[in-house]
């Protein structure tokens, strides 16, 4: 294993897969660095960039983004008290407060490098793991690999939103969406109401991008012309000199905390769909508690910038588990990631790492070097990135809604994929208003087609339902999805009774 | 009883599913295999309705989220107007000439340009997108981009 990761660092070290991740590491820190653009909306903007590279090329590239992007949010959260994406907000809890003690280069720093730890734990989780449950999925027949989509699917709707219910509903227009077109066996066309581009099914990139895509900057565009207040109105570049050495101590000083908090990233990011925003607020919450001082969180304390730095990038680590272990993925960026790879005909799931072990120890070589190109990274330009807040949003709008439309296009060179986009735009933005979680709808939209195969080939191989749950970890995994939706029902009606049910916090 | 947010969102998905269910009924199982071409998509419009029933149903016991308000609906609209004219323009115009204008046009909408300088950063950033994007895709990464009926360009 550890000769196939050597190989897969002296590969990456070669200019043609070095240069993408850096550039994509870049690019990933200023939008990480834009309030209001997340690292999903940078990954779909690279997405149609990396077709014409080789899969490894483009995948250093989207890791790079992924990386840059949990790291870059923390500029603006640290120096001006505006996250800059979901999964900086508790960051900023204890940041801002440091820096408005006149600390500003010592709350940059504690953030970056303890992105920079965190990070390289969940790579040693994800070098460590994906191999061992890859195997343990290479047993899975037809009927687990089901009940595993049936489980990722229900914990994902039980888990974002604040209905059940919806959540539910939100999964199951995903699957609709993946009935369209011909069906898997004989090939007939079911519900293309005699249009033909919808024979050959509906791609889930166009329908990712454009959910996406449009649902945020729709929700961007209603407030535009209605806010006189500009955040960047008053900027003042601080001074950022620190000592470095001093920084990392007090980052390597907590190791329990640092240990623990990057574990709770890591597995918050194994979960479908509940990313790196999830992970840094539960991660901080974990350091509050278990703080002899949990009284001076939110005052400008370290430990609250460590430990949601820690987990929003150890993170990344987990979410990479899950895709590349068993095809599911475990975020957003991933599912962009996943039609990267399935454009250049690769398959991500329990196959992955044995049949394509060159790009498999790419991947985990990319996650690992892109750390310290974000380091070097911040080192010669965290001044200039402060800047970033000044480009005006009707500018980047259009460009980001261009570069969709390649990408949608870009597909198979058809304009239906951007007829798809269109509809999926509004779609996304319909759902929003509608209350509508768009986690479940992208992973059914991803899984649809797998669970369907999958259930048709059991049913072809015995007919016999019960074997769904008479097969150990087929019967264990149903168990666990009726599980999670029960339990998502008890959260549910413990938060109604409380008051405090809120509306779609996942990161997909 | 009026229909809240929810509720609309329930019944739209209740409407749909059963739409799309009927279309279900027509098509024909095929002798040679055990599962016919609507099995699956009538388990899944099936639970789909039965969920949007849930929401919709739910609407009515439970009081209405509270509207934030103030979100500006009409500059959505605009939006939204200039990208399906643009996508729909595009294989008449070609990717450049509907790009230049689609960029142009939505940026004039969400920040109306002031003065000589501010139409001057429109154009600017309308032909600098649209002439990286066409030279990088179609040079570099191989990617053709559509070209217009009308315009062959």
């Amino acid at each position: 294993m550890y000769e196939l990761l050597l190989a897969g660092i002296e590969n990456l070290l070669h200019l043609k897969y070095f240069l993408p991740l850096a550039i994509g590491t870049l690019i990933g820190v200023v939008g990480g660095a834009l309030p209001g653009i997340t690292n999903t909306m940078t990954v779909i903007m690279v997405l149609p960039f990396t077709f014409g590279l080789e899969p490894l090329q483009g995948l250093a590239a989207m890791i790079g983004v992924y990386i840059g992007g949990e790291s870059g949010g923390l500029i603006t959260s640290c120096l001006l008290g505006i996250p800059g994406k979901p999964s900086s907000v508790a960051t900023m809890f204890d940041g801002y407060p440091m820096s408005r003690k006149g600390e500003p280069g010592r709350a940059l720093w504690l953030g970056i490098w303890a992105s920079f730890f965190g990070g390289l734990l969940g790579g040693i989780f994800l070098v460590g793991t994906t191999g061992p449950l890859a195997s343990l999925a290479l047993a899975f027949g037809p009927w687990e690999y089901f009940s595993l989509f049936i489980f990722a699917l229900s914990m994902v709707a039980g888990l974002t939103g604040a209905s059940i219910a919806k959540g539910l509903l939100a999964g199951a227009i995903g699957l609709v969406i993946t009935i369209i077109g011909n069906d898997p066996v004989m090939g007939q066309p079911r519900l293309t109401l005699g249009i033909g581009w919808l024979e050959g099914g509906i791609p889930f990139l166009p329908v990712l991008i454009g959910v996406f895509a449009f649902a945020q900057i729709m929700g961007d565009v209603e407030k535009m012309g209605r806010s006189s207040v500009d955040p960047a109105a008053d900027l003042v570049i601080p001074k950022l000199v620190v000592s470095h050495s001093k920084v990392v101590w007090e980052i390597l000083s907590r190791p329990v905390m640092l240990l623990w908090t990057s574990f709770v990233g890591v597995l918050i990011g194994v979960l479908p769909a509940i990313g790196g925003s999830a992970a840094n607020v539960m991660a901080y919450d974990q350091a509050k508690k278990f703080s002899s001082h949990p009284e001076r969180f939110g005052t400008g304390t370290p430990e609250g910038i460590i430990a949601s730095e820690a987990a929003n990038n150890s993170n990344v680590g987990g979410s990479l588990v899950t895709i590349m272990a068993f095809g599911i993925p475990g975020d957003a960026v991933t599912a962009v990631m996943l039609g990267a790879l399935t454009i250049h005909g690769i398959q991500p799931g329990p196959l992955f790492i044995s049949q394509e072990p060159k790009l498999a120890y790419g991947i985990f070589a990319a996650y690992l070097l892109g750390h310290f190109i974000m380091i070097a990274i911040m080192l010669v330009g965290v001044r200039w990135f402060l800047r970033i807040v000044l480009v005006p949003k009707s500018i980047l709008f259009p460009i980001i809604l261009v570069l969709c439309v390649v990408g949608a296009f870009a597909l198979n060179n058809t304009m239906a994929n951007v007829y798809v986009l269109v509809l999926c735009g509004l779609l996304g933005y319909g759902m929003v208003k509608g209350g509508l979680p768009l986690a479940p709808l992208i992973l059914g939209v991803i899984l649809g087609d797998q669970i369907e195969i999958n259930l048709v080939r059991s049913l072809m191989t015995d007919e016999n339902l019960w074997l769904f749950f008479t097969r150990p970890i087929s019967g264990l995994l149903l168990f666990l999805s009726v599980a999670s939706v029960v339990f998502a029902l008890w959260q549910h009606k413990r938060a109604q009774k409380k008051g405090a049910v809120e509306d779609d916090g996942a990161d997909f | 009883m009026k229909l809240t947010r929810d509720g609309w969102t329930g019944l739209a998905c209740l409407v749909a599913s059963l739409v799309l269910f009927g279309f279900t009924i027509g098509l024909r199982d095929n002798p040679l295999v055990p599962i016919g071409p609507g099995f699956y998509p009538r388990i899944v419009l099936g639970i789909s309705a039965f969920l949007a029933g849930w929401v919709l149903v739910q609407s009515f016991l439970q009081p209405p989220p509270a509207g934030k308000g103030g979100a500006n609906y009409r500059l959505v609209a605009g939006v939204f107007a200039i990208f399906f004219v643009y996508v729909g323009a595009m294989p008449f115009l070609g990717f450049r000439i509907a790009t230049l204008f689609f960029i142009t046009a939505l940026q004039s909408t969400l920040e109306p340009p002031r003065g000589a300088k501010g139409w001057a950063i429109v154009a600017v950033t309308a032909i600098v997108t649209t002439v990286v994007c066409y030279y990088l895709f179609e040079g570099y990464l191989q990617v053709l981009l559509p070209r217009g009926r009308w315009t062959d360009f």
